[in-house]
């Protein structure tokens, strides 16, 4: 491009059209590591939590630790990213804001979920009263501790926020289905008990990122493949 | 009364920049310089042209080794590249 070259009116808005549309059309840089990356931790949990309820048996371990774990390589996946993008659009930022903002929401569910019960138990003993279960069948009366019932759901709404959001800011059909398949588990999670609310996270895990995330990184490596042809 | 059209932007190459950086919020030097397909060396004049006038910041670091510019529209670039909008507008009556 020649910068001395003098532009008429026309050719000027020509030239401003012609740019904005150069840098429409980069916006699609994403690899699919971290959705691959989280759509398999989930996926497995999910899966994994349900097999154990189901058949009886134990990994030994709290499975759903996997996603803290998940978190080492995601950081190492970010700052790669970072050093790789050579544009960043005012879309990427909003979207980005979204997920960070997602994080932030789903360890702020997690932790309600894990202190609510005993919290309770605490503020209501305070109030010199206690929560009691009684079976039915033998007439036994036990001390009880809340919980979050169906859990599970409330993930699941918020799994689907940010993948619809980016769905539908890129006008990525992956991402949207995923997005509705997420709700659809959602509401067959109301009506399913705690094990099979797992198995439905893990369907929510598999639909939302993993697959979404390897047509991403088929996209990716074509684009990669046919810059160096 | 036709505005002046603003002599900085009136240029094809630094026209170009400012037309790709309102568009995103920052880029590096290597996406300008494949969008616009100009050389490095005349990129490089017309990006410190442009930040003079204080229309775009410029940072410059160094990722693994490796210099990296990354420039990025100033609030003063916008509204001077809406004024140049605005002033062919008039010119073409659109």
């Amino acid at each position: 491009m020649n910068n001395e070259k003098q532009l008429s009116q026309q050719e000027s808005l020509r030239l401003i059209t012609e740019m904005i549309q150069k840098a429409k059309g980069s916006h699609f840089h994403e690899n699919g590591t971290s959705a691959i990356l989280w759509g398999a931790v989930v996926g497995f949990c999910g899966i994994m939590s349900f097999a154990q309820y189901t058949w009886k048996f134990s990994i030994g371990f709290d499975v759903w630790i996997l996603t803290f774990l998940a978190l080492i390589p995601q950081i190492f996946i970010a700052i790669k990213e970072k050093k790789n993008k050579i544009v960043k659009t005012h879309e990427q930022a909003v979207l980005d804001a979204v997920w960070v903002v997602y994080g932030i929401s789903i360890f702020a569910v997690i932790i309600y979920m894990n202190t609510v019960p005993n919290a309770s138990v605490e503020l209501l003993a305070k109030d010199h009263i206690q929560l009691l279960k009684k079976d039915t069948l033998t007439g036994e009366v036990k001390p009880w501790k809340p919980f979050v019932l169906s859990a599970t759901s409330i993930l699941m709404i918020i799994y689907a926020f940010p993948t619809l959001v980016t769905g539908l800011a890129r006008k990525f059909k992956p991402m949207i289905v995923g997005g509705i398949f997420c709700y659809g588990f959602f509401i067959a999670s109301l009506f399913t008990s705690s094990v099979y609310d797992a198995l439905l996270s893990g369907f929510a895990g598999i639909c939302n990122w993993f697959i979404p995330g390897i047509i991403l990184r088929n996209r990716y490596n074509k684009a990669k493949k046919a810059l160096h042809v | 009364m036709f505005k002046e059209l603003d002599p900085i932007l009136h240029s094809q190459l630094r026209l170009a920049i400012m037309s790709l950086l309102i568009s995103v919020k920052e880029a590096e030097f290597t996406f300008i310089k494949e969008k616009t397909g100009a050389t490095a060396g005349n990129l490089s004049v017309q990006v410190q042209k442009l930040k003079e006038v204080n229309y775009i910041d410029v940072e410059k670091k160094f990722v693994d080794n490796y210099p990296q510019t990354t420039c990025k529209i100033t609030e003063i670039g916008i509204a001077a590249f809406e004024a140049y909008v605005k002033a062919l507008q008039q010119y073409l009556k659109v």
